[in-house]
C-alpha cells in the first residue's frame, strides 16, 4: 500500500495534554485541541472535555474511538442512576463507573482519563484514571502525552486554596506550556470550570498564547519575516 | 448444530469458517488478494442552509484502475447521506446495513431519522471490530436538530466538525478547505468549494481521480448531483472503432 | 505467488445492444504447469443468468455450488427466477459474510433483466460491487484485458459483433499471460 496512507489508517488518537485542578470551590479542566493520525492534524479543533452530567466532566487522552466508547457508557449510566436517585450523580460515583469500564476492559483499552467535577457532599474532587484502572484522587492531575513536560511545574506552581483565577491562569500556563514542547499537542486551550454556581467554559486562541523560549510571533507570510526583521538580507534559495 | 447441516440464510454476522485454511496459505507463502479500495477524496460541509457532501469516482485494486466512475456517497435516509473511503466492501455493507436499521426505526417510531441516530449505529459497528472493518466514513444530513456533519473513522472514534476530509485525498481537499472555508456559505458557494476541493484531490492524490459527484442536503430536500462534474473527459476515441471479420477461429 | 495466481483465469463479459456476451479461458494450471485445457469457469445459473467465477477454482466450485442450491430455494419460494441484480446481491452477500476469511474468487455476473435489458457486474473476492455499462474483467489475465476492451467496446453491438469483438479482446489478451489460454468459452444471450 502507499506508504502515505499508513499514517491515515494508524488509530485516531489524542497525543494529548489534559490537567484537571482543584481550587478554593471548584475544579478546572483544561485540555489542548489536536486529534491526529500518525502525522497528520486530523482534527484541530477537537473538544477532549466531555460532559458526564450537569455537574462532572471528563478529560480524554489515548485512542479517540477507546475514551469515546467510556464516557459514552459511562454517561449513559449516569443518567440512568441519576433518575434511579433523583439528584444528581456525585463525582465520586462518576469516577468509580470510569474506572470500573477502564479496570474490567483494561485488554482492549488505550485510553488515560480525567474526571473532575462539583458536588454538594465532597465540593470539587478531581479523579485520575490513567491506563490499567487505578483510581487516584488528587488535588490535581495531569495525563496525556504532553503531562511529561508538566510534572515538576505543577510540584512547583500548584498551591492549596488557590482562587478561582489562579487557578485557570496555571492550568492555561501549563497546557501552552506542553502545547509548546510536545508536538502531538496543539491548537489552542479549552478549560471548564465547575463550581457550585455550575459550570463555565471557556477557550483560549493559540496565537493568544504568551510565548516561550525560543518561540516565535505567530505570523500570516513569510513575507511578514521578511519585513519585520532588522536585517535587509533578502531570502535566498 | 443446526447451521451446518442447511446452509440456508444465516441471521448474519460474518463466518471465519475459511480463516484457518487461507492462515495456513498464506504461512505458506502465499499472499492473501488486495481488495477493492476507494483511495478516495471525501469531504462534507455545512453551509448556511444545510450540508453539503462531495466524493470522487474512481475505484482502485492496488495500481489498477477497476472503476472509473463508482458511486461513494451512499444512501442512510432521505435526509441523510454518507461518503465512505477505505475497503469498498466494508464501506458499502456498513452504510447499508445502517440504512437498513435506520428504515426499520423510522415504520417503528415514524419519526424522520436523526443524524446521531446514524452516527451512533456507524461507530457502535466499527468500534466492535476494533479497525478491521476497514470504513472512513463523512457523515452528513439534516434533521429537526438542524444540520450535522461527523467523520467516523474505523476505529469507531468520531469527529463533529463544519467542514471535513476523509480518504488518501483529505490532505489536498483539506487544504482548499482551511484555506476558503468560511461560516454561512450560500449553496452555491458551498457547492463550489466542494467541487474544488475534490478537484484538489482528484488531481493531487493518485488514489483518487475521474468525475465529482456532489449531494446537497436541505432542510426537507436532498439533491444528489451524480458527475456534477466531469474533469476527465476521454480524449482519444477511435471514431471507427475496431471491425473484426466475422470468424473468430482458432 | 499471489492466491489468484494458482490456477490462472481470465473472465471478460460485454453489454451490446438488448444482448450480453460473458467468456472465459479453458486452462486449469497449478502455477505454470497446465492441468486441464477444458475447464470451465463459466456456470449457468438460468437461461438468461451466467456467473464466472475466476481465481482459486477450488474456491470457485464451492461458492457455485453454494449459489445454486440458493438459486433453488429461491425458486422454490418465489417461483421465479432470480433478477440479475438480486443474484448479484445474493453473491455480494454471501462472498462479505466470509470478509475476514474469504473464498479467492473475483465473479463477474452477466444477465438479462427485465426488458431484456443487460446488466453485467463484477466483485473483489469480499463482495464489494462494481456496476459497469460497458465491459467488465477478472482473472490473471484482467490488465490486458482492461486494455484490450477500452479500445475494442463499443456501446449498441448486435449479437455477431459483440461476440467477435469480445473474442477478439479475451485472445488477444489470454496471448499475453501465461497462467490462462486454450481458447475460450464465449456465451451470448
Amino acid at each position: 500500500m502507499d506508504p502515505s496512507m499508513a499514517d491515515l489508517n494508524s488509530p485516531h488518537s489524542m497525543g494529548t495534554t489534559i490537567i484537571g485542578v482543584t481550587y478554593d470551590g471548584g475544579v478546572i479542566l483544561g485540555a489542548d485541541s489536536r486529534t491526529s493520525t500518525g502525522m497528520y492534524v486530523a482534527n484541530r479543533a477537537s473538544d477532549k472535555i466531555t460532559k458526564l452530567t450537569d455537574n462532572v466532566y471528563l478529560c480524554r487522552s489515548g485512542s479517540a474511538a477507546d475514551s469515546q466508547i467510556v464516557s459514552d457508557y459511562v454517561r449513559y449510566y449516569l443518567h440512568q442512576h441519576t433518575i434511579q436517585l433523583g439528584q444528581p450523580a456525585t463525582v465520586k460515583v462518576a469516577a468509580n463507573l470510569v474506572r470500573l469500564i477502564s479496570y474490567n476492559n483494561k485488554n482492549m483499552l488505550q485510553t488515560g482519563l480525567i474526571v473532575g467535577g462539583w458536588d454538594k457532599y465532597n465540593g470539587g474532587k478531581i479523579y485520575g484514571v490513567p491506563l490499567g484502572g487505578t483510581i487516584i484522587e488528587q488535588p490535581f492531575a495531569i495525563g496525556g502525552s504532553g503531562s511529561t513536560y508538566l510534572y515538576g511545574f505543577f510540584d512547583q506552581e500548584w498551591k492549596d486554596g488557590m482562587t478561582k483565577d489562579e487557578a485557570e491562569k496555571l492550568v492555561v500556563k501549563a497546557v501552552s506550556l506542553a502545547i509548546a514542547r510536545d508536538g502531538a499537542s496543539g491548537g489552542f486551550v479549552r478549560t471548564v470550570i465547575i463550581n457550585s454556581e455550575g459550570v463555565t467554559r471557556n477557550f483560549y486562541p493559540g496565537d493568544a498564547f504568551p510565548l516561550w523560549h525560543e518561540e516565535l510571533e505567530p505570523q500570516n507570510s513569510l513575507l511578514d519575516i521578511l519585513s519585520s526583521s532588522s536585517s535587509s538580507e533578502p531570502m535566498v534559495s | 448444530m443446526s447451521k451446518a447441516a442447511v446452509d440456508v440464510p444465516m441471521k448474519g454476522g460474518f463466518s471465519f469458517d475459511l480463516c484457518r485454511r487461507n492462515e495456513m496459505l498464506s504461512k505458506k507463502g502465499v499472499q492473501p488478494p488486495s481488495f477493492l479500495k476507494t483511495g478516495t477524496t471525501i469531504v462534507g460541509l455545512i453551509f448556511q442552509d444545510g450540508v453539503i457532501l462531495g466524493a470522487d469516482t474512481r475505484a482502485t485494486e492496488g495500481p489498477i484502475v477497476a472503476d472509473k466512475n463508482c458511486e461513494k456517497i451512499h444512501y442512510m435516509a432521505p435526509n441523510i447521506y454518507c461518503c465512505g473511503a477505505g475497503t469498498a466492501a466494508d464501506t458499502e455493507a456498513v452504510t447499508d446495513m445502517v440504512s437498513s436499521q435506520l428504515q426499520l426505526h423510522r415504520y417503528h417510531t415514524g419519526r424522520e431519522s436523526r443524524v446521531v441516530t446514524a452516527l451512533t449505529l456507524l461507530k457502535s459497528h466499527l468500534f466492535s471490530y476494533q479497525g478491521y472493518v476497514q470504513a472512513a466514513l463523512v457523515l452528513g444530513g439534516v434533521d429537526v436538530t438542524g444540520p450535522h456533519l461527523h467523520t467516523i473513522y474505523p476505529h469507531g472514534s468520531t469527529d463533529t466538525l463544519p467542514f471535513a476530509t476523509m480518504g488518501s485525498g483529505s490532505l489536498a481537499a483539506m487544504a482548499v478547505f482551511e484555506s476558503k472555508y468560511h461560516e454561512g456559505l450560500t449553496r452555491d458557494g458551498g457547492v463550489r468549494l466542494v467541487t474544488e476541493a475534490i478537484c484538489s484531490g482528484i488531481f493531487n492524490d493518485l488514489g483518487s481521480g475521474s468525475n465529482v459527484d456532489v449531494c446537497v442536503i436541505t432542510k426537507g430536500q436532498t439533491e444528489y448531483l451524480r458527475n456534477h462534474q466531469l474533469p476527465n473527459p476521454r480524449t482519444y476515441i477511435n471514431e471507427k472503432g475496431y471491425a473484426f471479420s466475422k470468424k473468430t477461429g482458432l | 505467488m499471489s492466491i489468484f495466481e494458482y490456477n490462472g483465469s481470465a473472465l471478460v463479459a460485454m453489454v451490446g445492444k438488448n444482448c450480453f456476451a460473458i467468456a472465459s479461458d479453458r486452462r486449469l494450471g497449478v502455477q505454470l504447469q497446465t492441468i486441464a485445457t477444458d475447464f470451465q469457469r463459466i456456470y449457468k445459473i438460468h437461461e438468461n443468468l451466467f456467473i464466472g467465477l475466476s481465481g482459486l477454482a477450488t474456491d470457485a466450485q464451492t461458492l457455485y455450488q453454494r449459489l445454486v442450491f440458493r438459486h433453488k430455494l429461491y425458486q422454490l419460494r418465489e417461483e421465479r427466477n432470480m433478477k440479475p441484480e438480486t443474484f448479484a446481491s445474493l453473491v455480494s452477500a454471501i462472498l462479505y459474510e466470509k470478509r475476514f476469511g474469504p473464498y479467492f474468487c473475483q465473479p463477474v455476473i452477466a444477465g438479462l433483466g427485465d426488458d431484456n435489458k443487460p446488466f453485467i457486474c463484477t466483485m473483489d473476492s469480499i463482495g464489494a460491487k462494481e456496476l459497469a455499462k460497458d465491459f467488465v474483467v477478472a482473472g490473471t489475465a484482467s490488465e490486458s484485458l482492461y486494455g484490450a476492451c477500452e479500445a475494442m467496446f463499443k456501446p449498441d453491438m448486435e449479437a455477431e459483433e459483440l461476440f467477435e469483438t469480445l473474442s477478439q479482446a479475451l485472445l488477444s489478451s489470454v496471448d499475453r499471460d501465461c497462467l490462462s489460454g486454450w481458447g475460450g468459452h464465449v456465451y451470448v444471450v
